[in-house]
């Protein structure tokens, strides 16, 4: 046994040798980095090969796959219409991360080192594990910007920004002014805030606690305590403080920054008992809740979040949005925000292209995203620079009312505040 | 008091899912004794089912929900019980567990997986993903009713407790009032002796099995409304439930039912008044858990010691003593060829994801280590991984350099596992696999947290190492490092398996109660293996995060563990390269599978978890396997045509109940039986002699049918029945009273005769008979002395005679006055005209009542002849061993486990004493080899202590080996070096 060893150890020791050798003539010679010598990574004189990665299936039975067909309407648009700067875009699909760090990592991979694309757009995901890999790699990535990697990474942009606060950053107010807005102003009305017992959930509170302050609301309960990983059958216990947080009566609005298991669930429980309050939260906005008559009646009345121009706008670009959508699914499908993800992704990758003009490299495209706005798009107004430090900070509350979805606050854009 | 009220009622509907659930399990796990991880999977495919065939075909609620509960989800526990649990029942502790982990992710998978076909065929399912508020069996949206201030109900909730309610009592009925009922509790008892009755345990295991599922089903049914579609929350409801099973020590159903009832309230009142604990992130989320884990701590018994697992025999190592070459020569070439793949063949892509899978198998290999080598179940091993990555990421974060990190990663690791270990090292088998389960979920809850930890989602930065010239953020350098990383680890876990500290936990592993005998600490034995396999996964999670450059929280959670076991046991976890197999395979075959066969992501997942039914028939991976089975093949071709020359025609001789010709038999690679003749006729006793290890009880196994004969033929009354089983022979007659007390411990007295005799006047004549049974007809049978126990086990064969009664050792550890009894009661039974096969070691009061003696000696019958004919001296030489033969044989006992018995060679070789004197009986002195015998393996627990005495005349040698090292690895290697 003891022999083996030493000729196990001689061998990795040689090896090791030989790795090193290499390596070091490896890195001298550099690989086949983009942006620089004749050839750019995945693009052509006539194409631009673009790659996505989203959450399909999931254990949880959460799915954002359309999130893809949101991104193949708008590339299938924009090569409609020509393509950018006479390249089509090569939409090769998404990957299915499975919400999972390792495949996400993998994906990544796959689509810098085996598919070779210019960029990643859309990436829709709970997890990003790929994300320094994309930008070692100096690969441009849009996506959904819920995490904080899409927060000052040079090549990483968020659709409508990054919408994770960063210590020094801002918080978006659209929640806040928005429900000002239904309730007719801020003054003497009391919230209560509602979040998950977990890391993310004591962040949610943290931000939303200083939001809604500075909105000019009195916070009158703001706990993260509903166990996380799976829907209590029974709310009584959390409906009880809640009623009785205002100095022992129900608070004016009651703000629930959890996922829609949870909200159907805390609302009907509140309801149940009586509250006759406004209900809001950022995340049942999806026409497909309206087909099911449980959750159209707990969601009855609650004021959804969003950070788009509702599908509801009648506005000539949503009729676009539409129109894309119907042509790319072929047949009509119900709208859901992940289309929408999808869709502002590739437009934000696709102006920013359009900008960098005909020489398009990773280095060109940086430029142009560097001095990259814009105003009155789907997301509100964008700005290259502001996106990675922050979110743009539009928003419209709809409500779910009698089986449909109503705008109760229309889209607008609105002042942030600093994060302390 | 409304609030408390409020929230016992509320509990209760939790409760009442809890309790299906449980119930389930306790009766899975009766009917095979192993731990279903995948009950949660099988009520989240029921709800799928329910949910496609309601919404989508939009089938009526109730009719559906009827089919699901009695058709189909009793359809899919009788195909997975033919097809899997069946055999699993058989096979390791380990393989049990993992087979049903990798149940639970295929079957979701799998779910999904025909919703997706369907509707590419065009069918009207509806999309299984992102639904919400489910209908559930009532109506939708559900009625309320207030009861009173703050206190309501709905339907759905008074549903599922009417439906609780009535199953609930529908198997309190079952269970207690049906003959049914008495069969399944009596296979829980004694699985072989329901067999040695005529009574199928297979089947009822399937239909404990269609039960189970039943119950999975109508959990599911009625969880619709509440957790939807989500996979991962019924497995988490499940893992909650399991503290009901729990409860219900996996065995009463009424308390693992009322176990969960409680449990759903409990939960509720946590929720409701643990505002003391706002100030711990998770700790609600936890609650569960914590619950868990308490109740596993307090309501498991100590039976076992540490973690041993009940069977799990290793297989048999063919190359032990083979050349260094033979052994490790096709690995070494591999990671070479390996090393130099990546400066010339793989692509940046595939580099890439061999290191991934490089730097996986140094995880995996912790899997050797704490169950290969500790064979205990650790689920927690992704909690170490990411203690020890985010520990390294903090530090490097304050600009530590990467080694400095790493070790104290590593420590941490060490430390968080010997922490782990401490409590749960009292468990054993499946208690401690779910204790770590979770304390896996405790840490992904509330220590990973805590936000100076955690650093949100962000998580830390880990750059890859540049050590001079060497610089690890090339793929490649990275995939020749991972390479000789290991190599080491693989070439030290081999060098720990092969030192003295390796052969202490191979004891352990393989023999507690004798390892502590010699010597060895058990607890610190586990302790060090347990720590050591958390330092190892820290390792090789600071490795794999220095591989993606980043470590979140939420990276590896303890379900991520949970699929990484069955990965690796799924390849083989006895051996640290088969955890390298499995490390590959994990990260190619997904990329493979997505550009070869199909882009649906579920696939690959059902295929990882088929791999754990292919453990049903190699229980020990499939690496492990293809080696083995090619020996195995070699052994058979060098068989077949010996069997056909023992085969003897002719028909048997009039009269004889039961004829054994040339019968050969014998365990894995340790042949017994050479050739044994023996002809018992109707009226007749015959008392089978021979020294320990001679083959007596397997001569047994054989006549009843427990053992298959590997060669010659067993008549019944004429009738060749050599490839009838032990249920078959049962039926026709022939009745084995095995070793130690052929009754059911945990069935009172009654149920006891009810199960041999179902007429209550029979029964009542037996009660008549025996008086001091009548007196105590309701006490269970464990609660009676040893002569109590024999005549219970005796008296219904009086009343009703059978055919043939085999008898092995009737009165072992019985007073001589009890003994006397006995053996009038079995002269009794041979003028009732009952063929009676004796096995004896008291031979002078056998002599007393046999009509014919037979000499066992070595596998063969040396002498058989009328009593009268039987001499001082050749009854002196049967017992000493040397009838037959010349003094050689004693000589070849001496050297007793000196490592031939597992060799290949040592198959042909039938006069090696040391094959069946080791083989035979090895669980009569340390409860070890359960796996060479394997049928016996279910009565491991409670006969340990009669069996030391009757064989206080073995070898002592014999058990001084196998306090040292594991008989049946005995492999030259670890027996040869002192």
């Amino acid at each position: 046994m003891l022999r083996s060893f030493r000729a196990i150890a001689a061998a990795s020791a040689a090896l090791l040798l030989a790795t090193a050798c290499n390596s070091a003539s490896n890195s001298a010679g550099g690989s086949d980095n983009p942006g620089k010598g004749g050839s750019v990574r995945g693009v052509t004189d006539d194409s631009i090969k673009v790659g996505g990665i989203v959450s399909m299936t999931t254990a949880s039975g959460y799915s954002k796959k359309d999130t893809d067909l949101g991104a193949k309407a708008r590339y299938d648009r924009a090569n409609a219409e020509g393509g950018i700067n006479g390249r089509k875009i090569d939409y090769i699909g998404a990957e299915d991360d499975g919400q999972d760090p390792g495949k996400n990592l993998t994906a990544a991979r796959k689509l810098v080192q085996q598919e070779k694309v210019f960029a990643v757009s859309p990436m829709s995901s709970v997890t990003f594990s790929g994300a320094d890999l994309l930008s070692k790699e100096k690969v441009p990535t849009f996506g959904w910007g819920t995490i904080p990697q899409f927060c000052n990474s040079e090549y990483i942009y968020g659709f409508n920004g990054c919408l994770v606060p960063m210590p020094g950053g801002t918080i978006t107010q659209s929640w806040p002014e928005g429900l000002a807005h239904v309730l007719g102003g801020a003054e003497g009305k009391s919230v209560a805030v509602l979040a998950n017992d977990n890391d993310a959930g004591k962040f949610a509170i943290r931000t939303y606690q200083q939001g809604f302050a500075a909105g000019g609301f009195k916070v009158a309960y703001a706990k993260a305590s509903v166990p996380a990983t799976s829907t209590p059958s029974d709310w009584s216990a959390y409906t009880k403080e809640i009623l009785r947080s205002n100095g022992g009566k129900a608070p004016d609005v009651v703000v629930s920054v959890m996922q829609t298991p949870y909200n159907i669930g805390l609302f009907t429980a509140l309801k149940r008992a009586g509250y006759k309050g406004v209900l809001t939260d950022p995340t049942d906005y999806d026409p497909g809740l309206l087909a099911k008559d449980t959750t159209a009646q707990a969601l009855d009345g609650v004021h959804v979040l969003l950070s788009f121009e509702p599908f509801e706008s009648d506005s000539p670009q949503m009729a676009q949005f539409k129109e894309d959508i119907k042509k790319a699914a072929g047949k009509d499908v119900p709208l859901n925000m992940h289309m929408m993800t999808g869709y502002m992704s590739a437009d934000y990758f696709l102006s920013i292209a359009e900008k960098a003009g005909k020489d398009l490299t990773v280095d060109s495209f940086q430029k142009a995203a560097a001095a990259y706005s814009d105003t009155g798009t789907m997301v509100g107004d964008r700005s290259g620079p502001k996106g990675h430090k922050e979110a743009f900070g539009c928003g419209a509350l709809v409500q779910l009312k009698d089986g449909k979805y109503v705008v109760s606050s229309p889209f607008k854009c609105y002042e942030p505040i600093p994060f302390k | 008091m409304a609030d408390l009220l409020g929230f016992v009622l509320s509990g209760l509907v939790s409760g009442a899912l809890y309790a299906l659930l449980a119930t389930g399990l306790v009766l899975s796990y009766s009917a095979s004794g192993l731990f279903n991880f995948a009950h949660g999977a099988t009520a989240y495919l029921c709800a799928l089912g329910f949910h496609e065939l309601h919404s989508g075909f939009g089938w009526p609620a109730i009719p559906t929900a009827i089919l699901m509960v009695f058709v189909i989800a009793p359809a899919l526990g009788w195909a997975l019980d033919r097809l899997m649990f069946r055999k699993l029942a058989r096979v390791g502790e380990t393989a049990q567990i993992v087979a049903t982990i990798g149940l639970l992710v295929a079957l979701p998978a799998l779910g999904l997986w025909v919703v997706e076909l369907l509707e590419d065929a065009g069918a009207s399912v509806v999309p299984a993903e992102n639904q919400f508020g489910l209908p559930g069996v009532g109506p939708s949206p559900a009625e309320s009713w207030q009861l009173m201030d703050g206190v309501g109900i709905d339907s759905d909730q008074l549903i599922t407790w009417v439906a609780t309610a009535i199953v609930a009592v529908a198997l309190w009925i079952l269970m207690r009032h049906t003959p049914l009922g008495l069969k399944l509790r009596a296979s829980v008892d004694n699985r072989s002796l329901v067999e040695l009755r005529g009574i199928s345990a297979d089947r009822l295991s399937s239909l404990a099995w269609m039960l189970s599922s039943g119950l999975a089903g109508l959990a599911g049914v009625l969880a619709t409304p509440l957790l939807a579609l989500s996979a991962h929350d019924y497995t988490l409801f499940l893992f909650i439930s399991a503290t009901a099973a729990v409860l219900g020590r996996f065995m009463s159903v009424p308390l693992a039912f009322a176990g969960g009832l409680g449990l759903g309230v409990l939960q509720n009142l946590v929720a409701g008044y643990a505002s003391f604990a706002d100030g711990i992130t998770g700790f609600r989320t936890a609650v569960p858990f914590l619950i868990l884990f308490a109740g596993l701590l307090i309501m498991t018994r100590r039976q076992r010691t540490a973690g041993t697992a009940a069977v799990d025999a290793p297989p048999i190592d063919y190359l032990a003593g083979k050349s260094w070459i033979r052994k490790w020569g096709p690995w070494a070439t591999g990671a070479v060829l390996l090393a130099l793949a990546f400066y010339t063949v793989t692509t940046p892509f595939w580099s890439g994801t061999l290191t991934q899978g490089l730097a996986i198998s140094l995880v995996f290999i912790s899997f050797t280590v704490v169950t290969g080598l500790g064979a205990m179940v650790s689920l927690a091993q992704a909690t170490f991984v990411t203690g020890a990555a985010m520990v390294a990421g903090l530090l490097m974060s304050h600009g530590w350099p990467f080694i400095g990190a790493a070790v104290v990663g590593t420590c941490v690791a060490a430390l968080l596992g010997a922490l782990v270990a401490l409590p749960a090292l009292r468990l054993g088998g499946r208690s401690l696999a779910l204790a770590t389960l979770a304390l896996a979920f405790l840490a992904d809850q509330v220590l990973f947290q805590m936000g100076w930890l955690r650093n949100g989602d962000t998580g830390w930065e880990i750059p890859r190492p540049v050590f001079g010239p060497v610089d690890l953020t090339d793929d490649r350098a990275m995939g020749v490092a991972m390479v000789v990383l290991v190599v080491a680890a693989v070439a030290a876990v081999s060098a720990l398996r092969n030192s003295p500290s390796g052969r202490a936990m191979l004891a352990v592993r393989s023999a507690p109660a004798a390892a502590m005998a010699s010597g060895v600490s058990v607890v610190r034995t586990k302790l060090m293996l347990f720590t050591l396999s958390a330092g190892l996964a820290g390792f090789g999670g600071v490795m794999y995060a220095s591989y993606q450059t980043r470590i979140t929280a939420t990276d590896f959670t303890a379900m991520t563990g949970l699929i990484w076991l069955a990965v690796v046991v799924a390849a083989g976890v006895r051996r640290p390269q088969f955890a390298v197999v499995a490390g590959l395979v994990f990260a190619i075959m997904p990329p493979l599978i997505s550009d070869y066969v199909t882009e649906s992501a579920h696939l690959p997942v059902i295929l990882f978890g088929l791999a754990g039914l292919a453990l049903a028939n190699d229980p020990d991976g499939y690496a492990a396997a293809a080696s083995v089975r090619r020996h195995r093949r070699k052994a058979a071709v060098q068989h077949t045509p010996t069997t056909a020359v023992t085969r003897e025609a002719g028909p048997p001789p009039e009269g004889a109940a039961l004829e054994l010709r040339g019968v050969r038999a014998g365990y894995d690679g340790a042949p017994v039986l050479t050739g044994v003749d023996l002809t018992v006729r109707s009226g007749e006793i015959l008392a089978l002699l021979g020294p320990n290890g001679a083959g007596k009880s397997t001569t047994c196994k054989v006549a009843a049918g427990l053992l298959t004969a590997q060669g010659g033929t067993v008549y019944v009354s004429g009738h060749d029945a050599t490839r009838h089983g032990a249920v078959r022979r049962a039926r026709a007659g022939v009745v084995l009273a095995p070793e130690g007390r052929g009754i059911f411990p945990s069935l009172t007295i009654e149920e006891n005769l009810a199960l041999h005799l179902p007429s209550r006047e029979a029964r009542e004549e037996v009660y008549a008979r025996f008086p001091s049974l009548s007196e105590r007809r309701k006490v269970t049978a464990g609660s009676l002395s040893g002569g109590e126990q024999q005549m219970l086990a005796l008296a219904p064969l009086l009343q009703d005679p059978p055919k043939v009664l085999i008898a092995d050792e009737p009165s072992l550890g019985l007073a001589p006055r009890v003994v006397d009894e006995v053996f009038r009661l079995l002269t009794e039974l041979r003028d009732a005209g009952t063929a009676l096969l004796l096995v004896e070691e008291k031979a002078a009061e056998i002599l007393g009542v046999a009509d014919t003696v037979a000499y066992l000696s070595q596998g063969k019958v040396t002498w058989c002849g009328p009593r009268t004919e039987v001499q001082a001296d050749r009854l002196t030489e049967a017992y000493l061993g040397i009838a037959g033969t010349d003094g050689s044989t004693a000589g070849g006992g001496g050297d007793a486990g000196a490592g031939a018995d597992a060799d290949a060679g040592a198959v042909e070789e039938p006069r090696t004493r040391t094959d069946t004197g080791t083989g035979e009986k090895p669980r009569t002195r340390t409860d070890t080899g359960t796996g060479e015998k394997p049928r016996t393996g279910t009565d491991t627990d409670t006969d340990s202590g009669t069996d030391s005495d009757s064989d206080s005349d073995s070898d002592s040698d014999g058990t001084s080996t196998r306090t040292s090292t594991d008989p049946s690895e005995s492999s030259s290697t670890e027996v040869a070096r002192p």
